[in-house]
């Protein structure tokens, strides 16, 4: 049998959950282990209910559990909330006032005295991560070096603190034993540890992206946060905006400048853009928009996942334009996408538009491929001419018109958000404005050629599950579930959506026995967007829409009950 | 050496007949060819409304975006290639209504742009509704018992929020106003030219001949316009004399001049290079 331990901590937030759940993953990857954890909290500062879940395995995990086998409680909230979601020989570490006790699955540990007597009471968080993973069976040293690591930058006075939290935390429970504990020593470490949000920011800086937008949003602020940690080492120019309106059409304004140019935000945040998302479709000027998809309408609940902006994306923006969307379903495909992105909207001069979500930013994920990094970018941009007959918006066959860069040579750009000639000049005659919109349209199908197929696995299984975007890591792990009990299940997820692959849609699922289709959202939102293009329609609809991610387990009982 | 016909363009001009613009874009081509600023070197980038057309009607590179929106299009553009030469034609409505937000904040951000406000007080494009500089009591088909709102004093704003250049024109004073145009391109940092502007077929109040009977250089006064205090007395002036000329200038850095990536030249020159991510990742 091999390892598959879930430990969740929770507490108020302001207790350091994010940070210490951090420091486990850390340390289970550099014991060679492969991890996956989601960060759980509300729109609040301090105070309320948040929660870090890691997941811990020998094999890749891409998914939550639903059952756990650790819990540990900085507050009594925690325990009221997850004592349903232990195992039958789960343990609950409680933070008490009184001496350690251990009864009837409970350990109760005066967490915060400990912390105290390590130097201050902030550190009950190490504590409890120094109990857990003594309890687990690792090795303290393995703790303390990612702690000396992870504090290298902090106060001496600060990694003096936490290192004897950890080793307070460590030695309180020596000798009480865990079902669940497993060998730490004899593997490798695999791979990188990553949040989703920076496989996002790495793949947008292997595109050379140079300007970035934005104005704060959850739960895409992150992925700004990471290019604006690394932006002194590229050329690379990040703005908070006054608004989102603003920081769409600072990107548009860049781009048309010469430069690669991003901006990333939330639902509410995109409602906002969309103005500046036409514009760039009009005026024909490439840009990169990710939504990180969170809960609505309006502000709906900010801290929590959702997939129900996909047809807003697709559709946002008056009257008509191509556009591409896509939706990763990991972060090697995050990064991949975000570069993906940035070349295609220049190679088209279109918008393209990544969705993501909170449950994909969020969480961490330990990853095993190379992120490859291509020496040179491919622009997408003619050398600046001294021709004056230049037309910005030449008609073309494909559509794409010859792009140049104001102000670098002689010949004129001219740009227009209002319909417009060749040339660029506003108009308003019936041949121009029809000849205009035909040739817009005309990039569609070699737009369309780029798409990549959906992912598939057990193509001609009886039972298909499909998915799109984030919900990948559920899907496929519910699919070996299923076929580990009998059923012949497979697997097709979409991270390409528009223009929609139509002809690859119907291939995978044209001659399906039965599918079904797996989304965060409440009305079926891909099923509609599937039947609309290709007239086929799933078995049933497997939907979830209370702000959280898939359980594998929710969409094998699903498949349980409704599969023939 | 560059003259104003340089600028002259093949397109048919859209603007009502004795437009207060036509003496804007007079004045624009002159101060450009004064410059000796080429057609091809100079990018203009313009909000939507009858302002906002200008680069339509000359030799220039363009971008004419989204109402309200010039600022951060501009904005952008500037920080892509901070050596890019921006003007921006912008109205009151565009401005100071549509684009308000994006004003106080291109402000504070003293980015190197010279913006010109085609001030008609009244919306043209949209057929004559009140502006956010429209004066109280102002009767309009929409306003139809007057306007009742404050007027919005562009001058008094931009001082407030230290904008480094802050100058009214008069369309019907071609030679000033591409004087101003002029002092304010070479000013780094933001420069605000608010221009009086007649509509002739919406604004019956503010003609030509009312702004011409009480415009009065700043420079008669002796005006000082490094004097801040002297600066917010001028702005606050109307009535039977209203101040036009430089009313406030201040050296400072531009927002270009201060961004930490930018010193080794414009995100535009710069050669794409795979290392720093490599290492990146490599350290990971």
């Amino acid at each position: 049998m091999g390892i598959d331990v879930t430990v969740k901590i929770g507490g108020e937030a302001g207790q350091g959950i994010q940070t210490v759940g951090q420091l486990l993953a850390l340390t289970c990857q550099k014991a060679g282990l492969y991890v996956f954890a989601i960060n759980d909290f509300e729109s609040r500062i301090r105070g309320g209910h948040s929660f870090f879940q890691i997941r811990i395995s020998d094999k890749q995990v891409r998914a939550p559990h639903h059952q756990v086998n650790m819990l540990v409680c900085l507050d009594r909230k925690t325990l009221e909330i997850h004592r349903d979601e232990m195992t039958t020989d789960g343990l609950i570490m409680l933070a008490t006032k009184d001496a350690v006790d251990a009864a009837q699955g409970v350990l109760s540990i005066p967490l915060f005295d400990l912390a105290s007597k390590a130097g201050s009471a902030i550190t009950a968080n190490t504590v409890a991560a120094g109990a857990s993973l003594a309890l687990l069976g690792a090795p303290l040293d393995l703790f303390s070096d990612i702690i000396t690591r992870q504090f290298a930058e902090k106060s001496a006075e600060l990694r003096r603190q936490n290192l004897a939290a950890a080793q307070l935390g460590y030695e309180t429970v020596r000798g009480i034993t865990f079902n669940s504990a497993f060998s730490w020593t004899g593997r490798e470490p695999k791979g990188k540890l990553i949040e989703g949000s920076l496989s996002v920011a790495l793949g947008a800086l292997a595109a050379d992206v140079r300007f970035a937008a934005f104005y704060p949003m959850s739960p895409a602020t992150s992925i700004m946060g990471h290019l604006v940690n690394y932006a002194d080492k590229f050329p690379l120019v990040v703005e908070q905006a006054e608004d989102e309106i603003a920081a769409a059409n600072m990107v548009v304004g860049a781009s048309f400048a010469g430069v690669r140019s991003m901006t990333a935000t939330s639902g509410g945040g995109f409602c906002l853009m969309t103005e500046a998302l036409g514009l760039a479709g009009m005026s024909e000027t490439p840009i990169v928009i990710v939504n990180a998809q969170r809960p609505g309408p309006a502000t709906g609940l900010p801290t929590r996942t959702a997939q129900a902006d996909l047809h807003f994306v697709i559709r946002a923006a008056q009257d008509e334009f191509p556009r591409f969307v896509f939706a990763p379903g990991s972060p090697e495909d995050a990064y991949n996408t975000a570069a993906r992105a940035l070349h295609l909207a220049e190679k088209y001069q279109v918008p393209a538009l990544i969705l993501v979500d909170q449950y994909l930013l969020d969480s961490l994920y330990i990853i095993e491929e190379e992120f490859l990094v291509s020496d040179t970018i491919e622009r997408f941009i003619e050398e600046a001419g001294d021709d004056i007959s230049y037309k910005r918006y030449s008609c073309t066959q494909t559509g794409v018109s010859p792009r140049r860069i104001p102000c670098l040579g002689t010949s004129l750009v001219l740009a227009n958000g209002n319909e417009h000639n060749e040339e660029g000049h506003s108009i308003e005659s019936i041949t121009e404005r029809t000849n205009m919109v035909i040739k817009r349209n005309a990039k569609v199908p070699y737009m369309k050629a780029e798409m990549r197929p959906p992912q598939i696995a057990y193509g001609d299984a009886q039972i298909l599950l499909v998915g799109w975007g984030s919900t990948a890591g559920a899907v496929y792990e519910a699919a070996g579930i299923l076929r580990n009990v009998g059923m012949d299940c497979g697997v097709v997820h979409f991270a390409d959506i528009w223009p929609f692959p139509g002809d690859a849609a119907l291939s995978a699922l044209g001659n399906a026995k039965q599918f079904f289709i797996v989304e965060n959202n409440s009305t079926g939102q891909f099923a509609q967007l599937l039947r609309q293009e290709t007239g086929l329609v799933p078995t049933a609809p497997i939907l979830k829409f209370d702000g959280r991610p898939f359980y594998p387990i929710e969409i094998v009982k699903r498949i349980k009950e409704m599969a023939r | 050496m560059i003259s104003i016909s340089d600028f002259d363009v093949q397109y048919e001009n859209k603007w009502c007949p004795g437009c207060g613009n036509f003496g804007i874009l007079a004045a624009m081509k002159d101060a450009l060819a004064k410059q000796g600023i080429a057609p091809h070197d100079i990018l203009i980038i313009s909000g939507i409304g009858q302002a906002a057309k200008t680069p339509e009607f000359m030799k220039c590179n363009m971008f004419h975006g989204l109402h309200g929106r010039a600022l951060p299009l501009a904005t952008g553009a500037k920080l892509a290639n901070h050596r890019l030469k921006i003007l921006v034609n912008t109205g009151d409505g565009d401005c100071y209504g549509e684009g308000g937000n994006h004003f106080m904040h291109a402000i504070r951000r003293n980015i190197d742009l010279t913006v010109l406000a085609h001030n008609n007080m009244v919306y043209g494009l949209t057929k004559g509704q009140a502006s956010p500089t429209s004066e109280r009591g102002m009767v309009t088909r929409i306003q139809n018992h007057g306007v009742i709102q404050e007027s919005f004093n562009p001058l008094l704003v931009a001082l407030a929020l230290k904008a480094g250049f802050v100058a009214r024109g008069f369309s019907g004073n071609i030679e000033h106003l591409s004087m101003l145009i002029q002092e304010g391109m070479k000013h780094r940092g933001f420069s605000l030219i608010d221009i009086f502007q007649p509509c002739v077929s919406f604004n019956s109040i503010n003609t030509h001949k009312w702004y011409s009977d009480r415009v009065y250089e700043v420079t008669q006064d002796n005006h000082d316009p490094t004097d801040y205090d002297a600066a917010l007395k001028k702005a606050r002036e109307w009535g039977d004399l209203i101040p036009i000329g430089i009313i406030y200038k201040e050296e400072k850095p531009s927002f270009t001049d201060q961004i930490y990536g930018l010193a080794e030249g414009p995100l535009v020159e710069r050669k794409f290079n795979p290392m720093p991510l490599r290492e990146i990742l490599h350290k990971m």
